[in-house]
């Protein structure tokens, strides 16, 4: 069974003007970023745009030198600390879950989703009064701690899906071998997990570096971080839109090249034979 | 933990161990969140205004002034086309995404990296780009791209148009979400099932509605999950964007809810409007999850 | 082995010198842009000034920043579950100072002041009163103000002058002009300058400047009968809110202003928005609030807005009151501080003349606290003499009492902007008000004020 020549070259075209249009939508923003980020404040919002322009590197300038990196520093700590976490909790959690049947697993998982669903701005007082009382705040430890409520329960969730879906043969055979379901979930379900884990771990890593509330509200000038440092900046009399652009921008180019290795992961053509 | 290993049962390890698994990430997130829950619960059904020096228990008296407000109302009503409207939108867009780059297709590695990359720029920096880009005035896309295309009118200042250009720039903020979680699931759909397929004769339209959709469905319905919850609580996005206007066209119950709070300082409204979003959340994820116990 | 011994020593003595310190944690916003002589271009940084104010008075001065709405919900936070952690707050003359003032959560600042030892820093008397009385709660004073604003009218003169329009003076002037300007635009096929620009988000931002017209429309702060601006007022006299009365006037002006002769988008616009039009060129007139007027002639790298931007008087309403547009930074000392005193300290230092100073160098912009400052060789050289007066005389005329003062102004003025955003968008005047009104009788009455 041949498929229709032409039809397969018109999907492949489909497909590919879909991504195209896709990744414009994408880039025109960030683009728009990037420029503006090279621009004077008021070059930077100016309409229409001057296509050609006399780039300014000021605001990578009071980036670099102006006491703001030690924000990039907070927030990849936290959110590295975070994905450790949320996969040192999380892979077990899931793996046992997703080996529970009945109204254990059915309550326990839906309680921890449900520790997702309450809003910052319900639970930031609560949670502020907690840390301090655990004389916790102006800490990293605090925003890594309430950024846990929010990445614990996705990796949780994420991965005891995908665990459902695993074929459970392999892994029964292996325990009757004599492995402990450490050893299975070392050796038999981590390694075909791997597409999931990296994207875990990708959105572990975002959903912290993004958060803005806690990680305001529970830190001081120390431990500031980039969404925080922005939100300041945005709250000027001057609006310096290029600096909060170069703040983004930079925060950028490092994601995209972790993004590009890590994704290389999640490959297909992992074949269950393949762990036997 | 109360494991011993044991060779010899390796059938009761089985039903027995996985609690020690579980334990660990259940205390810890008990541990946070015990206290905080009860607190936001207690304030609910307090009367508490930071001025007013009275503060007493009012019983459901927050929830039933609220069902009582058309204020209220109004944002559950932003708030549900909010949330049907991304959560759709960008399963849509994430899926064929997802679908698309799970072949090996041209630079493949780029395009993925690419389309990840809006998930890092902060949602603060996201609306205010949006913002900037769809403004009638003076944006790029709103005031030159569309008039260009005959589209004259202010989106941002549009009752349904406002609610559309928040939804725009979730979409573009949050599909890469999707997009990971489907991409993921993809890719780990033994190829054999497919190999399998074709020997069978199966066509590629037959391979994705019998083979690829059945095995996605349950990735496809927590993203869908997070999706949702994320978007009943999505509020810096909006706030930047539009304040919740034109009027309170696209005030969600989080702008609701936070103004209530912060803004008019009546702390037990706010945590009822809380707890009412968190209620919300449940049923979405009820409903969703209906469908993942096959 | 002795030196080493003798340096250790040394370095303990100077960390308990440290340790003696006086800590003042002092929360705002405006990062990098308020106190650069302080805290340098970033935010980050303790300057010279800084650090010989922390050796003299013994202080050690951290500041945490944050965007304005952030930070208000991280002081209400520390605030209400009384951390303490704040020595020196945010607060604003248009919500915060009023809430907290009634409920008791700020020091009153008076007597700390009247002992004239903050003299070096601060001197109430060099001040705008109208700055102090903005901050007076219930007889208190609880905030001193930073940079602040007065009315006005930022207008391009080329184009006033293109189409032989007079600087209005009064409202019905100020509609003329801008119709004049309207059609001048039209007949000549400009379709991107707008007449006007001003802000009609929902929240609290329009609102500092709507009531003022609602002010200038009705004579006095026309919130609830009689007038009345205080609690005790409201509730003596039983005073019920009259937004469907006296208020609609000044209120429907600035909705049909917005509607006829502002940019389209201005239903979601805030100053950032009016900024940038203005400063694009992409406006003709710019009020009332004439501090995002000079935002925008002191960024701008547009020739036509840098050479032919004028200053004028804000205009009278009917009843010949001018419209008012007024707001203060304003910093106060809580009354959970544990040093009172140092904090009082620094709330001068952050306040007093020489930050003012600072400010108007760094800024050019005449929206300033001090006499001296407005007078100032920087100020005058930028703007001329006249102009400086007529700011000057903008802030003497403001009545910072244009909206009551009562703890429940954050969320009278949030509800009203939301309501103009309304009206502006459906051009429906009579059911935003009718709604404002239902909801504000029903809030005055739950929060007992006609028991």
């Amino acid at each position: 069974m041949r498929r229709h020549p032409t039809g397969k070259t018109l999907g492949r075209l489909l497909v590919g003007g879909y991504i195209v249009i896709y990744l414009i939508f994408v880039l025109f923003p960030i683009l728009w970023l990037l420029l503006g980020s090279l621009k004077s404040r008021y070059e930077s919002l100016l309409m229409p745009p001057r296509i050609i322009f006399e780039p300014t590197f000021l605001a990578y300038e009071k980036l670099l030198f102006g006491g703001l990196l030690h924000t990039f520093g907070n927030s990849i700590t936290i959110a590295l600390i975070n994905v450790l976490l949320a996969l040192v909790f999380g892979v077990p959690a899931a793996y046992a879950l997703s080996r529970m049947r009945g109204s254990v697993r059915k309550n326990v998982s839906f309680w921890i989703l449900s520790i997702r669903m309450a809003p910052a701005f319900g639970v930031v007082l609560p949670i502020f009064v907690f840390m301090r009382s655990l004389n916790l705040l102006d800490t990293i430890t605090a925003v890594i701690i309430a950024h846990l409520t929010i990445n614990l329960p996705l990796a949780i969730w994420l991965l005891l899906g995908y665990f459902d879906e695993l074929p459970q043969d392999i892994e029964d055979a292996a325990l009757i071998d004599g492995a402990n379901h450490l050893q299975v979930l070392w050796r038999v379900l981590l390694p075909v997990s791997r597409p999931m884990l990296i994207a875990v771990a990708l959105l572990v890593f975002v959903f912290s570096w993004n958060e803005f509330l806690f990680a305001f509200i529970l830190t001081s000038s120390e431990a500031q971080t980039v969404p925080a440092l922005i939100a300041s900046l945005a709250g000027t009399m001057n609006f310096d839109w290029p600096l909060m652009s170069a703040i983004s921008v930079s925060a950028l180019l490092p994601a995209f090249l972790v993004v590009f290795f890590a994704q290389r992961h999640i490959t297909e053509g992992l074949t269950l034979g393949a762990v036997r | 933990m109360a494991y011993h290993p044991s060779k010899r049962h390796p059938i009761r390890r089985l039903a027995r161990f996985p609690i020690g698994f579980l334990l660990p990430a259940v205390l810890v997130l008990a541990a946070i969140v015990l206290f905080p829950t009860l607190y936001l619960l207690w304030l609910s059904v307090r009367h508490w205004i930071v001025f007013q020096p009275q503060q007493y228990f009012t019983g459901l008296g927050n929830f039933i002034a609220l069902f009582r407000s058309s204020a209220f109302w109004e944002s559950l009503r932003v708030t549900g086309s909010y949330l049907l409207l991304t959560s759709l939108l960008s399963f849509a867009f994430g899926l064929g995404l997802a679908i698309s780059l799970s072949k090996a297709i041209f630079a493949r590695g780029v395009v993925r990296a690419l389309i990840i990359l809006p998930l890092l720029v902060p949602p603060v920096v996201a609306g205010f780009a949006w913002k900037f880009l769809l403004n009638r005035e003076i944006g790029l896309v709103g005031g030159y791209l569309f008039p260009a295309l005959g589209i004259t009118v202010s989106l941002l200042a549009h009752p349904t148009l406002a609610l559309v250009s928040i939804v725009i720039a979730d979409i573009w903020s949050k599909t890469s979400f999707m997009f990971l979680i489907l991409l993921a699931a993809l890719q780990s759909i033994p190829v054999e099932l497919y190999e399998a397929a074709r020997i069978d004769g199966a066509g590629a339209r037959q391979e994705f509605l019998y083979i690829t959709l059945p095995l996605l469905v349950p990735a496809i319905i927590i993203g869908l999950i997070f999706r949702a919850i994320d978007a009943i609580n999505t509020f810096d996005l909006i706030f930047v964007m539009t304040q919740g206007g034109p009027g309170t066209a696209t005030q969600t119950l989080s702008i609701f809810g936070w103004k209530t709070a912060f803004t008019y300082f009546d702390l037990g409204r706010g945590a009822a409007i809380a707890v009412v979003m968190m209620v919300l959340a449940v049923i979405t994820t009820l409903f969703l999850t209906k469908r993942l116990q096959r | 082995m002795r030196k080493i011994l003798i340096v250790l020593a040394l370095a303990l003595l100077a960390g308990a010198a440290l340790a003696q310190q006086t800590d003042i944690r002092v929360i705002a916003f405006a990062q990098g842009f308020a106190w650069p002589d302080l805290f340098g271009s970033t935010g980050t940084e303790k300057t010279e000034r800084l650090l010989a104010f922390e050796e003299q008075e013994n202080i050690n001065v951290t500041i945490e920043w944050g965007d304005e709405t952030a930070v208000r919900q991280k002081v209400l936070t520390d605030l209400i579950s009384g951390a303490g952690r704040y020595d020196v707050i945010l607060l604003g003359s248009d919500g915060a100072v009023q809430t907290y003032g009634y409920s008791g959560f700020l020091e009153p600042l008076d007597g700390y002041l009247a002992t004239g030892d903050l003299d070096q820093y601060i001197t109430l008397s060099d001040l705008y009163p109208q700055f102090l009385t903005a901050n007076t709660v219930d007889g208190n004073l609880y905030g001193l103000s930073y940079y602040s604003f007065g009315p006005g009218i930022i207008y391009r003169t080329d184009l006033f002058d293109r189409y032989g329009i007079e600087v209005p003076t009064t409202t019905d002037e100020l509609s003329t002009a801008l119709e004049q300007l309207k059609t001048g635009f039209e007949a000549d096929g400009i379709t991107d300058i707008y007449p006007l620009t001003m802000r009609g988000a929902p929240g609290e931002e329009p609102s500092l400047d709507l009531t003022g017209f609602v002010y200038a429309y009705a004579g006095y702060p026309a919130w609830f009968e009689g007038g009345v601006t205080t609690p005790e007022e409201i509730r003596s006299t039983r005073a019920k809110p009259i937004f469907t009365g006296d208020f609609r006037a000044g209120f429907e002006s600035f909705v049909n202003l917005s509607r006829e002769y502002g940019p389209p988008g201005i239903a979601t616009h805030t100053w950032v928005d009016m900024m940038n039009l203005y400063s694009q060129g992409r406006a003709a007139v710019l009020l009332p609030s004439a501090i995002n007027g000079y935002a925008a002639i002191t960024s701008t790298e547009n020739e036509l807005v840098r050479d032919n931007s004028a200053f004028a008087p804000i205009v009278t309403g009917p009843s010949g009151k001018p419209i008012q547009s007024f707001w203060t930074f304003s910093l106060g000392v809580p009354a959970s501080s544990k040093n009172k005193a140092e904090a009082v300290k620094v709330l001068a230092l952050l306040t007093g003349n020489r930050s003012m100073q600072a400010f108007a160098d760094q800024t050019q912009w005449p929206s300033v606290t001090i006499p001296s400052v407005m007078h100032s060789e920087t100020l005058v050289n930028r703007w001329g003499s006249d102009e400086i007066d007529l700011n000057e005389a903008a802030i003497q005329a403001s009545d910072p009492y244009y909206f009551p003062y009562i703890p429940e102004l954050a969320e009278f003025m949030d509800k009203i902007g939301t309501a103009a955003s309304k009206a502006i968008t459906s051009g429906d005047v009579d059911s935003a008000l009718n709604e404002l009104q239902v909801w504000a009788l029903e809030r005055m009455t739950t929060a007992g004020y006609y028991r």
